[in-house]
C-alpha cells in the first residue's frame, strides 16, 4: 500500500487531464523502436499529466525522460498502467515518499501481464473474429436489389468495426481512470479485467462462426456448381479445387505457421500451371 | 481495427465505383477480394513469428487494382466467369502488396532509433512543445507512409498486370480462373480454419456446433420454401 501523500505544492491531477493522457493513448505506437517499443509513446501520452505536476520546462523535461525508456505491453490496454503512474507521479510530486524506480517497477509489473494477456485476446481472437463477422455479415444479409448496387459493402465492414470497438473501446476509455482509481491495488486492477475470461468467450464464438461461415459457402457453392442437377459426381469434381486448396495450404500451415500468404500465392501459382495442362 | 483487409477493401471499393456499366460488379469485387485477404492476413502466428504483413494497405491495393484493372483490360482480357477474374487478380495484388509493405515497415521502425535520441535531447533540454512536434512528425509519417505506398503500391500492381494479363489472354479462360478462384478459396479457408479453430480450445467442437446450427436453418428454410 502506498502511503497517504501530505499535501504538497503541486496541482492535483483533474478529469481532463487524464482525458488528455487517453485521448493520447490512441497514438502510443507513433515512434515505435525495437529497443524501446511504446517507451516515446509512453512518455508523449502521459505529458499533460507532468504539465500539472511540475512547473517549468526543467522539472517537465526531467520528468519525461524518466518516461522515455522501455515500455512495451498490449496498446489497447496500454491506459491502465498510464492512470496508476498517473496517480504515483501525482503523489510524489504532492510530497509522498515514493521513488522514482518504485513508479518504474510498477510500470514494468503492470505491463508485462497486460501484454500477455491482451495479446491473445485482442490480436489472435477478438480481431479475427470481428473480422469473422463482417464476412458472415456478406454471406447473412440479404441483397436489397439483386441487380442494384451490393449495400453490403458498406454494411460489412461497419459490422467488423462495431464487433471489434464494442470491447476495444470501452478498455480503451476506462483505462487511464480506472487504474488512477486502483493504483494501490494492481492485482485488483488486473482481476477485475476478466481479460482471460473474455478471451475464451472470444474463442469459441470464432470457432462457431467459422463453421457457420464453412457451411453457407459450401451450401453456396454446391447450388452454383451443379445448376443443371447433374448429380454428386458432378458436383465433387467441381468442389475438388477447393478441397485440395483448403488441404494443401492446412498441410502448409502445419509444417510452415505464419506462412500463409506464401502458401496461397504458391497454391494460386501451382493452380494456374496446371491448369494449363489440363 | 480500420487497417483490417475487409474494412480497407470495402471502403476502397465503395470511393472507386466505377460507371453504371460494371455496376454488378463493381461492389461484389472488394467484397470478394476483402473476404479473401481477411482470412488470409489474420493468421494469428503472424504477430509471434515476427513477420510483419501490411494487412492494413492491403486491402486498398488489391481492390484499385482489380477495380482498375476491369476498367481497362476486359476489352483485352474477356473471360466468361465476370468479376471472378478481377477478384483473383486483386487478390493476388494484395497478398504481395502486404509482403512488400511489410518490408517497409522495418526501416522505418529503425529510422525511429535515432528520433529516440533526438527525443532524449529534447526532454533534457526541457523543449517539450519540440519533443511534441517530434511526436506529431512521427504520427504523420506513419500516415503519409500508407497512403503513398497505396498509391504507388496501386500504380505498380496496375502497370504489372497490364504488362503480364493481355499477354495471358489465351491462357486465361473463364474455366481456369474458376478453378484458380477455388484453389484460393479453399486456401483461404484452411487459413481461416488454422486462425479460428485450431487456435481455440474446444475450437473444433464449437465449429461443428456452428456448422450443424446453420445446417438446420438451411434445411429449415429449404423445407418452408414452397
Amino acid at each position: 500500500m502506498i502511503e497517504t501523500p501530505p499535501a504538497g505544492t503541486a496541482s492535483p491531477l483533474r478529469g481532463l487531464d487524464l482525458a488528455k493522457v487517453t485521448s493520447r493513448s490512441f497514438y502510443l505506437q507513433a515512434l515505435f523502436s525495437p529497443e524501446r517499443q511504446q517507451g516515446l509513446g509512453f512518455g508523449f501520452a502521459l505529458l499533460p499529466v507532468l504539465r500539472r505536476l511540475h512547473s517549468g520546462a526543467g522539472e517537465q523535461g526531467k520528468a519525461l525522460a524518466r518516461h522515455l525508456g522501455f515500455f512495451g505491453t498490449h496498446p489497447v490496454l496500454a491506459g491502465y498502467v498510464l492512470g496508476v503512474v498517473a496517480r504515483l507521479e501525482e503523489r510524489r510530486a504532492r510530497g509522498a515518499p515514493i521513488e522514482e524506480t518504485q513508479i518504474e517497477d510498477v510500470k514494468r509489473a503492470l505491463a508485462s501481464p497486460l501484454a500477455a494477456l491482451g495479446d491473445p485476446l485482442f490480436w489472435v481472437t477478438l480481431r479475427p473474429f470481428a473480422g469473422l463477422v463482417g464476412i458472415l455479415g456478406m454471406g447473412l444479409l440479404p441483397l436489397a436489389d439483386p441487380l442494384g448496387p451490393d449495400l453490403r459493402v458498406l454494411v460489412c465492414p461497419l459490422l467488423a468495426l462495431l464487433t471489434y470497438n464494442a470491447v476495444a473501446l470501452r478498455f480503451r476509455f476506462a483505462g487511464v481512470p480506472r487504474g488512477y482509481a486502483l493504483a494501490d491495488e494492481p492485482g485488483k486492477l488486473l482481476h477485475s479485467l476478466k481479460l482471460a475470461m473474455l478471451t475464451h468467450i472470444f474463442e469459441r464464438a470464432s470457432a462457431f462462426g467459422f463453421g457457420l461461415l464453412v457451411v453457407l459457402t459450401l451450401s453456396v457453392l454446391t447450388k452454383s456448381a451443379d445448376p443443371a442437377g447433374q448429380g454428386l459426381a458432378h458436383i465433387t469434381l467441381v468442389l475438388a479445387p477447393f478441397v485440395l486448396g483448403f488441404l494443401g495450404t492446412a498441410l502448409g500451415l502445419k509444417r510452415w505457421p505464419g506462412r500463409s500468404v506464401e502458401i496461397a500465392l504458391a497454391a494460386a501459382l501451382l493452380a494456374l500451371a496446371l491448369s494449363t495442362r489440363v | 481495427m480500420i487497417g483490417q483487409p475487409l474494412v480497407g477493401a470495402c471502403l476502397a471499393g465503395a470511393l472507386w465505383n466505377p460507371g453504371p456499366q460494371w455496376e454488378l460488379w463493381a461492389l461484389r469485387i472488394p467484397l470478394g477480394v476483402g473476404v479473401l485477404l481477411q482470412l488470409l492476413l489474420t493468421d494469428p502466428s503472424l504477430p509471434a513469428a515476427q513477420r510483419p504483413r501490411d494487412a492494413a494497405t492491403a486491402g486498398v491495393i488489391g481492390v484499385s487494382v482489380a477495380l482498375f484493372c476491369m476498367e481497362r483490360l476486359t476489352p483485352s482480357v474477356s473471360v466468361s466467369t465476370g468479376g471472378i477474374l478481377w477478384v483473383l487478380v486483386g487478390t493476388i495484388a494484395g497478398l504481395v502488396a502486404s509482403v512488400v509493405g511489410g518490408w517497409m515497415e522495418a526501416p522505418l521502425r529503425a529510422r525511429n532509433r535515432a528520433r529516440a535520441a533526438r527525443a532524449d535531447e529534447l526532454a533534457r533540454e526541457g523543449r517539450l512543445r519540440a519533443f511534441e512536434a517530434l511526436y506529431w512528425g512521427g504520427v504523420l509519417r506513419i500516415f503519409l507512409r500508407g497512403a503513398s505506398w497505396s498509391a504507388a503500391g496501386t500504380v505498380a500492381g496496375i502497370a504489372a498486370a497490364s504488362l503480364i494479363l493481355p499477354r495471358l489472354a489465351d491462357t486465361v479462360t473463364g474455366p481456369r480462373a474458376g478453378l484458380v478462384f477455388a484453389v484460393l478459396l479453399g486456401a483461404a479457408f484452411a487459413s481461416g480454419f488454422h486462425t479460428h479453430v485450431r487456435a481455440a480450445r474446444h475450437g473444433l467442437r464449437w465449429a461443428a456446433a456452428g456448422a450443424l446450427a446453420v445446417l438446420l436453418l438451411l434445411l429449415r428454410v429449404r423445407g418452408a420454401a414452397p
